[in-house]
C-alpha cells in the first residue's frame, strides 16, 4: 500500500514543496528513507516509531520505504516527521486515504507523540500546494499568515488521528488572512514593542535629535563618544521611534525570523521593527547569512525592516564590516554556496557606536593619552567607503553634572514617534519609503530648496568642505529635517542642522587638523 | 656631490649598523676615527665590542655604498670635530657622535635658540599659543627648535616659518626621531619640507629609521641640549615633553611653561611645572627675557635679541589683548554678533565644549544653535572641531 503526503522543506528563506511517499510491503521488517535526507530526516525514523507507539498506534512490522520527492533536492529539518507518520498510518491502512485528502502536513514529533513547531512554518506554508495545511498547534498563527490555506492544528499525534477520523472536531478552523493582526498603535510605541523608553535619557538633546532624524529619514547613524556617554542607551531606543511595519515588510520580516527560528510575537506577525545587536565577535557568516547544511539568515537579515546596532564598531573584524557594504547599498544580500545561492532581504538602519580612540577619551583635544600610531590604527578600522554610508555622525559626551541638574526630563518615545510618523507620511509622497533612499540623480529637481539654502550648500561645496556625494547626503538629511518641521521647501535653517549632523566624520575619529 | 667622503661614509655606516644605539655609537667612536673604528669592528678587535656584536654586519656592509646613498639623498653627516656640527652640542655629555642633517646647520649658530615643545594632543588654545610664540620669537631673531611632531611642535614650527621672513628674523630648526627620509607624522610632510628648505632638520637616526617609541625621548635630549631655554606649551601629566624638561633640568637649562586652565587635562603637566618653579610664559617677551638672562650667564655671549624687535613683540601682545589680533582672526573685527551669538560665545569654555553643552547652556533651539555656531566659525570667533567648539 502506498500513500503520498504533501509537505515542504526549507531552502534558504524559501520553502520547497516535497511529496512524502510511504510504501509498506511485505518482507523483512525495515525502515528506509531515500531522496537525499540529511541527518535530521534520517533520525525521524526513531522519533516516528516512538511517537506512534506512545500514541497507542501500531508500528507496521513490515518493509517500509519512505521517498522524499523530488529526490534531487537535499532535505533537512525535522518538519518531515509528521508527514512521514501520517503517510505511514495511511499506508498501513490505519487511516483511510480519504481522511487526508487534500491535506499537507508539517511538524516535528516528540517521543511522547506531541507535535512540535518547526522553524520557518510561515515559509513552509507558502510552499505547499494543498488547500488544507495541518501544523502543530504552537505554529498555527504563524502558518496562517500565508493566507492561502485552511490551517488545522493539533497538540498531539493521537489527537490529530482522532480528528482525521472525524471522531473529534478541529479547533478554530479558519482562513487566517481575515484575522491578520492590525498594526499596533504607533503612539503606544515603547510599551508595545517592549523597547526601553526615550524619556529615560537625561539631557542629550542633540543626540535625541539625531535619533529622531535617523528614524524619520531612514539615515544610518554613527555615534562616537567616550565610554559611559550613553551610546548604547540611545541606540536601544531607536526601534521604538520607528513606525510599525507595513504589511509587506511585516511578512518579509516574519518570514526571516521564522526561518531563523527566532520567536515570533503572539499572532505570528512581526509588526514592530526588529532590533539586532550582535556582539563584535560575530563571524562573517553569522552576520551575512549562510551555513553548510542549512542556509540561515544572518544578523543583517534578522534586522531587516528594523535596526542593526553594532556596538564597539571598531572591534568588529574588517571582513565583517566590509561585507556590510553591498547589503547597505542594495537592501538584500545574496549568499552563494556550492549547493546553491539564495537572497535574504537586508534593509535596515545601521547604527554604529564606537570610542573616538583606544583610550576612549579622545576626540576632544587635549584629553587623549593614546599614541599617534594607535589612534591612526583605530581610525582606520572603519574603511572610508563604510564610513561614507553613515549619513549622520555625531559625537556624544558625558554631560556635565552641573549642566544636567535642573534640566527637564526628555520627551517620551511616544511623543517623538508621533513626529516621526508624520514626517514619514510627508516623505511617502516622494515615491520612496524613506528620504535616505531618494535617488541622487534628480535630487535637485525633485526635492527643491529655497534659494538661500542652496546658496549655503553651494558655498560649502566651493570651500571644499563638502564633496559631491556629501552634497547629496546633506540634501537628503535637510529634507528629513524639513519634513519633521512640516516645511514644503528646504530652508537654510534645515541645511545648517543637516551640515552639523553630518559632521566631519574622519575628524570624529581623532584625525585632527593641523 | 653624489657621495660622501670616506670618513663621513664610515661614520654613517657605523650609525646604521643594526642594534647600534646612540650610547653604543659614542662609545665606539670615543677616541677613534670612524675609519679606524670600522676597521676594528670588522676585525672584531674593537675594545668596545668584546662580544663582536657588530662584526658580522660590518663585514657585509660596504661603507662606500652607504656614502653614495647618503650623497644621493642630500643628507649631510656631521661629526663633532668637523665643520657644521652645532656648536651648542659640543661638550654636551649626551651629544650624538654622528648627526644627520637636511638644510643649513649654520642657522643654529650665533643666535639664541629656544625649544618650543608640548603634547601631540594639543587643544586649539595650545596650538594658537605655540604658533604665536613661534612667530614672534622667529621674527625677534630667535631660532625656534622643536620636534616636528603633531600638536604643539607642528604649530610652533608653522608659526616660526610665518615669522621667519622679516629682517633680523631667524629660521626654524627641528630635531626629529626618525631617519631623515621617513617623514613622521605624514600629516606634517609639508611643514617638514619647509623647515628643511628654510632652516635645518637634524636627526641622530640613520636613513630609514622608522618611528619607534625609544627614539623620541632620546631625540628630546638633543632638543634640550641645543637650546638656551625650553618652553613647554601644553603637557599632560607625565607626558613625553617632560623628557625634554628633565634633560634640560639636568643640564641647568632654564625651563619655562605656558599656564593653562586648571581644568584642562592638556595643561596638567605645564601647570605642575609652574608650581615647581618654572618660568611662566605669557608671550614671546617673557621668553626673550628668559633668553637674555640665560645667555648672560654663558661664557660666549651671542648678540642679544634686538631691542626693536622686542618692542615690536610687546606691541603685538598689547594689540592681541585688545581683542583684534592679526591674521585669520582679524576677519571678525567688523561684523556684529547677534543675541544668539553672544549666548553661544558665553557658553563656550576655554576647554573644548560639545554641541550638547552649548544647547544646554544657551537653551537655544537646535536649528538656531547650529546656524549660530556656523556663523561664529565663519567669522573666526569660534573654532570647530569634531563635535566640539572652542574660542577662536
Amino acid at each position: 500500500m502506498i500513500a503520498t503526503i504533501p509537505s515542504a522543506v526549507l531552502i534558504g528563506v524559501d520553502g520547497k514543496h516535497v511529496s512524502v511517499e510511504v510504501h509498506v510491503s511485505t518482507g523483512l521488517p525495515s525502515f528506509t528513507v531515500v531522496g537525499l535526507p540529511d541527518a535530521a530526516v534520517r533520525e525521524s525514523r526513531d522519533r516516528v516509531r516512538a511517537a506512534l507507539l506512545s500514541s497507542g498506534l501500531p508500528w507496521p512490522v513490515r518493509r517500509v520505504t519512505v521517498n522524499l520527492a523530488p529526490s534531487g533536492v537535499r532535505k533537512g529539518g525535522a518538519g518531515l516527521d509528521l508527514p512521514i507518520a501520517v503517510g505511514l498510518l495511511v499506508a498501513a491502512e490505519e487511516l483511510p486515504p480519504g481522511a487526508v485528502e487534500g491535506m499537507a502536513f508539517v511538524g516535528e514529533l516528540g517521543l511522547d507523540g506531541s507535535l512540535r513547531g518547526v522553524p520557518g512554518t510561515l515559509v513552509l506554508a507558502e510552499a505547499v500546494g494543498s488547500r488544507v495545511l495541518v501544523v502543530p498547534e504552537v505554529c498555527d498563527a504563524e502558518a496562517g499568515l500565508s493566507g492561502d490555506h485552511f490551517i488545522r492544528s493539533a497538540p498531539t499525534l493521537a489527537a490529530l488521528v482522532e480528528r482525521l477520523h472525524r471522531r473529534q472536531s478541529w479547533e478554530r478552523p479558519r482562513l487566517q488572512s481575515d484575522t491578520l493582526p492590525t498594526p499596533a498603535d504607533p503612539t503606544l510605541g515603547g510599551s508595545v514593542s517592549g523597547h526601553p523608553d526615550l524619556s529615560d535619557v537625561r539631557g542629550q538633546r542633540w543626540a535625541r535629535r539625531a535619533l529622531e532624524v535617523a528614524a524619520s529619514g531612514g539615515h544610518h547613524l554613527l555615534l562616537v563618544g567616550p565610554p559611559g556617554s550613553g551610546k548604547t542607551m540611545l541606540a536601544n531606543r531607536l526601534p521604538g521611534l520607528l513606525p510599525p511595519l507595513d504589511r509587506a515588510t511585516a511578512l518579509e520580516v516574519s518570514r526571516v525570523h521564522s526561518v531563523a527560528g527566532l520567536p515570533l510575537p503572539p499572532g505570528g506577525l512581526m509588526t514592530r521593527p526588529p532590533f539586532r545587536a550582535p556582539h563584535h565577535g560575530a563571524s562573517p557568516v553569522s552576520m551575512i547569512g549562510g551555513g553548510t547544511h542549512w542556509m540561515r539568515p544572518g544578523e543583517i537579515s534578522m534586522a531587516h525592516g528594523g535596526v542593526l546596532f553594532l556596538d564597539e564598531m571598531g572591534e568588529f573584524p574588517a571582513v565583517v564590516l566590509d561585507a556590510l557594504r553591498q547589503p547597505l547599498e542594495e537592501g538584500l544580500v545574496r549568499v552563494s554556496r556550492a549547493r546553491g545561492s539564495t537572497a535574504f532581504p537586508a534593509r535596515f538602519i545601521l547604527v554604529g557606536a564606537m570610542n573616538p580612540c583606544p583610550c576612549g577619551q579622545g576626540g576632544a583635544p587635549g584629553s587623549c593619552v593614546c599614541s599617534e600610531a594607535a589612534r591612526e590604527r583605530y581610525a582606520r578600522r572603519l574603511s572610508a567607503p563604510l564610513l561614507d554610508r553613515f549619513d549622520i555622525a555625531i559625537r556624544i559626551d558625558r554631560p556635565d553634572v552641573d549642566d544636567l541638574i535642573g534640566s527637564r526630563p526628555g520627551e517620551s518615545t511616544a511623543e517623538v514617534a508621533r513626529r516621526v510618523l508624520a514626517a514619514r507620511g510627508r516623505a511617502a509622497g516622494r515615491q520612496v519609503r524613506v528620504n535616505a533612499e531618494l535617488p541622487g540623480a534628480d535630487l535637485r529637481r525633485d526635492v527643491p530648496m529655497t534659494q538661500e539654502a542652496s546658496k549655503l550648500l553651494e558655498s560649502h561645496m566651493r570651500s571644499g568642505s563638502l564633496s559631491a556625494r556629501g552634497f547629496h547626503r546633506v540634501h537628503r538629511i535637510a529634507r528629513t529635517i524639513a519634513d519633521l518641521d512640516g516645511a514644503d521647501d528646504i530652508a537654510a535653517l534645515h541645511v545648517h542642522e543637516a551640515l552639523l549632523l553630518r559632521c566631519q566624520r574622519d575628524l570624529l575619529l581623532g584625525k585632527e587638523r593641523q | 656631490m653624489t657621495t660622501l667622503d670616506t670618513t663621513l661614509a664610515h661614520a654613517a655606516s657605523l650609525a646604521g649598523l643594526p642594534a647600534m644605539t646612540p650610547v653604543r655609537l659614542s662609545l665606539v667612536l670615543a677616541g677613534w676615527d670612524p675609519e679606524e673604528a670600522w676597521a676594528a669592528l670588522t676585525r672584531g678587535t674593537h675594545p668596545q665590542d668584546p662580544k663582536r656584536r657588530f662584526a658580522a654586519a660590518a663585514r657585509t656592509t660596504d661603507p662606500a655604498e652607504v656614502g653614495e646613498r647618503y650623497g644621493h639623498s642630500g643628507v649631510q653627516v656631521l661629526l663633532p670635530n668637523q665643520g657644521g656640527y652645532p656648536s651648542g652640542l659640543v661638550g654636551d655629555p649626551g651629544a650624538p657622535a654622528v648627526l644627520f642633517c637636511r638644510g643649513d646647520p649654520s642657522v643654529l649658530e650665533d643666535r639664541p635658540r629656544v625649544a618650543i615643545v608640548g603634547t601631540r594632543s594639543a587643544t586649539p588654545y595650545g596650538r594658537q599659543v605655540a604658533a604665536d610664540l613661534g612667530r614672534d620669537l622667529a621674527s625677534a631673531g630667535v631660532v625656534v627648535v622643536s620636534g616636528l611632531a603633531r600638536g604643539i611642535d607642528g604649530a610652533a614650527h608653522a608659526g616660526a616659518l610665518g615669522g621667519a621672513d622679516g629682517k633680523g628674523a631667524a629660521a626654524p630648526a627641528a630635531v626629529v626621531g626618525t631617519g631623515l627620509d621617513v617623514v613622521y607624522p605624514t600629516s606634517n610632510a609639508k611643514l617638514w619640507e619647509q623647515v628643511a628648505t628654510r632652516g635645518v632638520v637634524l636627526s641622530e637616526s640613520p636613513l630609514g629609521t622608522e618611528p619607534r617609541p625609544r627614539v623620541f625621548p632620546a631625540r628630546n635630549r638633543i632638543i634640550a641640549a641645543l637650546c638656551d631655554v625650553v618652553v613647554v606649551v601644553e603637557s599632560h601629566h607625565g607626558g613625553g615633553s617632560l623628557y625634554t624638561v628633565e634633560a634640560a633640568a639636568r643640564r641647568g637649562i632654564p625651563v619655562a611653561a605656558v599656564p593653562g586652565s586648571v581644568r584642562s587635562r592638556a595643561s596638567e603637566g605645564t601647570n605642575g611645572l609652574l608650581v615647581d618653579g618654572c618660568i611662566p610664559v605669557r608671550d614671546a617677551t617673557d621668553v626673550l627675557v628668559a633668553v637674555s638672562l640665560a645667555r648672560s650667564g654663558r661664557p660666549a655671549p651671542a648678540p642679544a635679541p634686538d631691542t626693536a624687535t622686542l618692542v615690536a613683540a610687546r606691541g603685538r601682545r598689547s594689540s592681541t589683548t585688545n581683542g583684534s589680533s592679526d591674521g585669520a582672526s582679524s576677519v571678525h573685527s567688523g561684523s556684529a554678533v547677534t543675541e544668539a551669538g553672544r549666548s553661544v560665545l558665553a557658553a563656550v569654555d576655554d576647554t573644548p565644549t560639545t554641541f550638547e553643552t552649548i544647547l544646554l547652556r544657551t537653551g537655544l533651539s537646535i536649528a538656531v544653535a547650529a546656524e549660530t555656531c556656523e556663523d561664529l566659525v565663519d567669522t573666526g570667533r569660534l573654532v570647530a572641531g569634531a563635535g566640539w567648539w572652542s574660542k577662536g
